[in-house]
């Protein structure tokens, strides 16, 4: 069957940088759903403000916006790590055992060039923020750089999972697709 | 040659408008120049035009300058309460040294002007009319710009953030009791339907103002040829034109459509608009000038034009 | 080159990539990042961390794991048990009785939480079992939990009605409304499939299974109360002028995580931490593909594919319903293979245009749309629902369960030829609870 391949996480082995990959990924994981808590607090105490007590509510909306997209990228790795990204594998699936192989190392190879120009740009993105001191445009002015570093981080984490899913492919400690012998 | 548009607006605005005919003029000079319209956001998000305008991603936008006061906070001028006071006072701005300053700022961007352009807009109350400070009292509100925030909060009203998409939910179902912005604004999203009074910006006054320029990049249009140049020069100033006379009935046909919803239209008095501006003066004006190291300058020069 | 070629080439180039095993999101990326390369140089593709994190930048997006977790911390607790326990007290007079409990309790599930594998696992979890212990086929035991799990999308809240209104731009609380009478009919045309099939199976066991005294079946309803408060509590903070539906959202998911810690004893950090993980693992899985689908609609638009596509077919002259049909099977292809968020986010930009023009209502559409998107989370080969009954399951055949599930495909498309003729049902209660639609 194709898609969301299980709850099954990668494999590690005993091999160190893979372990070692993999708790930087839980750990973001960690960060991740705290912040998703963090944005369900902030909001209820947003609605008590504005409905209990009447009171303004200015930085709320933007501080749940930026936790939520912080959630969002920093939780990359650690879903990769969960294989939690929804994929369509009917090629892989078709292929002999040999094919499916390279097809796994291309399809990879792919995933890591993207994901590498994103973290480029991404780096780029957030230093040029940090320079110019750029703010967001409400009363509360974020100074941007701080959202914009969930993009570097969790591109850089997210990259290290991919490789070290691709390396423990090649080591033979996982199986292309986690697809054992269909 | 093939320049790129952007703007968050639909086919039957105003800001639409001004685009195409800069675009139809500029084909009708044949001077191989065409200009694309991506309409309706659907290129750009409406905040995030400005970045890529200034690094030559997007050639040219229709957007509220003020989006783009994060970057540079000086644009924050561009929606002061009570800098502008109708529209011909504001037609005089965009041909002011305050205009040439700001100007300035936006060439450091690599951005240059086009077409310059004011809209107005005005309040909406749920269950009363707003015309002075002391009716927004303890109002949960939305305002429209982060000077417009400061100053109603300044007068004691709770300021609370959302999309303009959400305003008519929110008002029906009693979240908001009151809400500022553009009078095209509260036309399209229907707001009448929920209001129980409305104050527009009138000939006389009107505090709510909005500089929405088309902008082009800067190195874009230096790239052009002379010709393509002077006939995108011809077309601006064809467009301007018609932007001001538009801005003015974008107001009165506001008031028509909320008059026949059977809203209650108030009028803001010229003793109103200066207790607003007091005020203003003693939150948003302060704390521009507080936050932009030649604030003072600037606000001087605008408040310099007659 | 032609915009309306270029399209198919990015169509076919996009099906490659997406079928290669190569994650929705990244695939997506991958293929947005190659043509911009090739059409618009290396400028765009400094857009795209922007445009990744602009897509993000949106208040009611948040309302997304939110009700995640509402489905989730209620998923881990008995709660679902407890719901589906007392439906089949009070039901099992009813020939096929268990079945019908069965999809009650996805129905109500569904109105907790925002996505249909949540739905399908909290109830799926007990009733599966259940109902094969009680002689019911596996097929039919599958079947009705994997379909009623896809009301989780239809009946309020709903994570592609969210989704749907932040790409429409059109009311989300408006969308949760329109989903209501037609998620009703949908369960009452599965309930009336599964009588129908368990009476001509007439298989007598089925239907005196199980004979409750009275006292047993008012015992149990104080155990469906907190179901009811969350769910009377949500509604009342969303049209009860206390918050906007995307806040509304972080009140319902408080009050779940509440609830079943304090009822339910949901204390153990790492019971909860499940419940994180899960609810996690979901949002950012739906979120990154909606992020990637920003970067893909930006090609698509930046290349004028969209705009050539939408004018292209705004030029055919057909009939309105001609078209609708064409639409519809266009949505059902791709749901059969991609998740429902996806196709909205890809599909959303260049249909809608076309919509409105021919005289439909986006609200009816979304609708319409959702229970098309509702099949294909039941079809192979990416079907979400699939992939829970099978970890619930693991020993019932993936062919039995989609020959269950079949029958309720036909009630799904039942309901979309009903919506055809009588658009009121999905129309009828957000005007009477909103007024007229903006
Ligand atoms: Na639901
Ligand atoms: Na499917």
């Amino acid at each position: 069957m194709a898609g969301q391949s299980s709850a099954v996480a990668s494999r590690t082995g005993n091999n160190p940088f893979l372990r070692a990959v993999a708790a930087l990924s839980t750990l973001a994981g960690w960060c991740s759903a705290a912040m998703i808590v963090a944005a369900v607090a902030i909001t209820c105490q947003m609605i008590f403000v504005r409905f209990v007590m009447n009171e303004s509510t200015v930085w709320q909306t933007e501080a749940v916006i930026y936790l939520a997209i912080g959630a969002t990228l920093i939780g990359l790795p650690y879903v990769q790590r969960l294989r939690g990204h929804v994929n369509v594998d009917l090629i892989p699936l078709s292929l002999s055992k040999t094919a499916r192989y390279y097809m796994y190392l291309l399809t990879m190879g792919l995933s890591i060039v993207i994901v590498a120009i994103v973290l480029f740009y991404g780096y780029e993105h957030w230093h040029l923020a940090y320079e110019r001191n750029w703010k967001s445009d409400t009363v509360w002015g974020v100074r941007l750089w701080i959202p914009y570093l969930s993009i570097p981080i969790g591109f850089g984490l997210f990259l290290l999972q991919l490789i070290a899913d691709l390396i423990a492919v090649l080591l033979k400690i996982d199986a292309p697709f986690g697809l054992e012998d269909v | 040659t093939e320049l790129r548009l952007s703007h968050q607006w639909s086919n039957k605005d105003i800001r639409h408008q001004v685009a195409q005919i800069v675009a139809d003029e500029v084909a009708a000079a044949d001077v191989d120049l065409e200009i694309k319209i991506f309409g309706s956001k659907s290129l750009f998000k409406p905040r995030e035009q400005y970045r890529p305008l200034s690094r030559g991603q997007l050639d040219m936008t229709v957007l509220p300058l003020s989006y783009a006061g994060g970057q540079q906070p000086a644009f924050n001028l561009t929606l002061m309460p009570g800098l502008v006071k109708n529209h011909d006072h504001a037609a005089r701005l965009s041909n002011s040294p305050y205009m040439d300053a700001l100007e300035e700022k936006m060439a450091d961007d690599d951005v240059m002007v086009l077409v310059h352009g004011y809209l107005a807009g005005g309040f909406v109350g749920k269950d009363g009319c707003i015309t002075k400070p002391e009716d927004v009292d303890g109002l949960q509100t939305r305002a429209a710009g982060k000077a417009f925030e400061q100053m109603l909060a300044g007068a004691n009203a709770s300021i609370t953030s959302m999309a303009s998409s959400e305003i008519y939910n929110a008002m029906q179902t009693g979240i908001l009791n009151a809400a500022n912005t553009s009078s095209s604004s509260f036309v399209s999203y229907r707001i009448y339907e929920q209001a129980a009074c409305y104050t527009p910006a009138t000939e006389d006054v009107a505090l709510w103002f909005m500089y929405q320029p088309l902008l082009m990049n800067k190195t874009t249009f230096e790239g052009l040829t002379e010709d393509q140049q002077a006939a995108l020069r011809a077309a601006a100033e064809k467009a301007e034109a018609f932007y001001l006379e538009e801005a003015k009935k974008q107001d009165a046909a506001s008031v028509e459509v909320f008059e026949k919803a059977g809203v209650e239209i108030a009028e803001m008095t010229p003793e109103d608009f200066e207790a607003w501006r007091a005020l203003a003066q003693e939150t948003s004006y302060k704390l521009f000038v507080e936050e932009v190291p030649d604030g003072q300058d600037l606000l001087d020069k605008a408040l310099a034009v007659e | 080159m032609d915009p309306i070629l270029l399209g198919a080439i990015v169509a076919m180039a996009t099906i490659l990539v997406l079928f290669s095993g190569v994650s929705v999101a990244l695939g997506l990326l991958i293929v947005s990042t190659g043509f911009l390369l090739i059409f618009d140089g290396l400028r765009s593709l400094e857009l795209i961390p922007e445009i990744l994190f602009g897509k993000l930048d949106n208040f009611a997006l948040l309302s997304i794991p939110m009700f995640i977790i509402m489905g989730s911390s209620i998923a881990s607790t008995r709660a679902g048990a407890d719901l589906y326990e007392a439906l089949e007290r009070w039901l099992t007079r009813v020939p096929g009785g268990l079945v019908i409990s069965n999809l009650g309790a996805c129905a109500l599930f569904a109105a907790m939480s925002g996505s249909s594998p949540a739905t399908c696992a909290a109830i799926g979890k007990m009733g599966i079992p259940e109902m094969r212990k009680r002689g019911y086929p596996d097929g039919v035991a599958a079947g009705s939990i994997a379909a009623g799990g896809t009301l989780g999308i239809l009946i309020p809240p709903s994570v592609t009605m969210i989704v749907y209104g932040i790409a429409t731009e059109t009311s989300i609380g408006r969308l949760f409304l329109a989903g209501v009478i037609p998620g009703l009919l949908l369960v009452l045309l599965f309930m009336i499939w599964s009588l129908y099939s368990t009476w001509q199976s007439g298989d007598k066991q089925l239907l005196t299974a199980g004979n409750y005294s009275w006292k047993e079946k008012f015992e149990i309803l104080p155990r469906v109360l907190p179901f009811l408060a969350i769910i009377i509590g949500v509604l009342y903070a969303m049209y009860g002028g206390i918050a906007t539906p995307s806040e509304t959202a972080a009140v319902g998911a408080l009050l779940c995580l509440l609830i079943a810690m304090l009822i339910y004893k949901l204390w153990n950090p790492k019971d909860l931490w499940v419940v994180l993980r899960d609810s996690t693992k979901e949002s950012v899985m739906i979120m990154f593909i909606i992020a990637a689908a920003g970067v893909f609609s930006y090609m698509l638009s930046s290349l004028f594919i969209t705009q050539a596509i939408a004018e292209w077919i705004g030029t055919l002259d057909v009939n309105r319903w001609v078209l609708m049909a064409f639409v519809m099977l266009f949505l059902l292809v791709a749901g059969f293979f991609l998740p429902p968020v996806a196709v909205i986010l890809m599909a959303a930009p260049i249909l809608l245009p076309i919509i409105t023009t021919a005289g439909f209502d986006p609200i009816w559409f979304a609708v319409v749309l959702t229970i098309n998107m509702e099949i294909g989370l039941i079809s192979p080969p990416v079907g979400l629902n699939l992939y829970v009954i099978n970890g619930i399951a693991p020993d019932i055949s993936l062919k039995t369960i989609l020959k269950g599930s079949l029958p309720f495909v036909a009630c799904m498309v039942i309901a979309i030829i009903l919506l055809c003729f009588f658009p009121g049902l999905a129309t009828w209660l957000p005007d009477a609870i909103m007024g007229e639609a903006v």
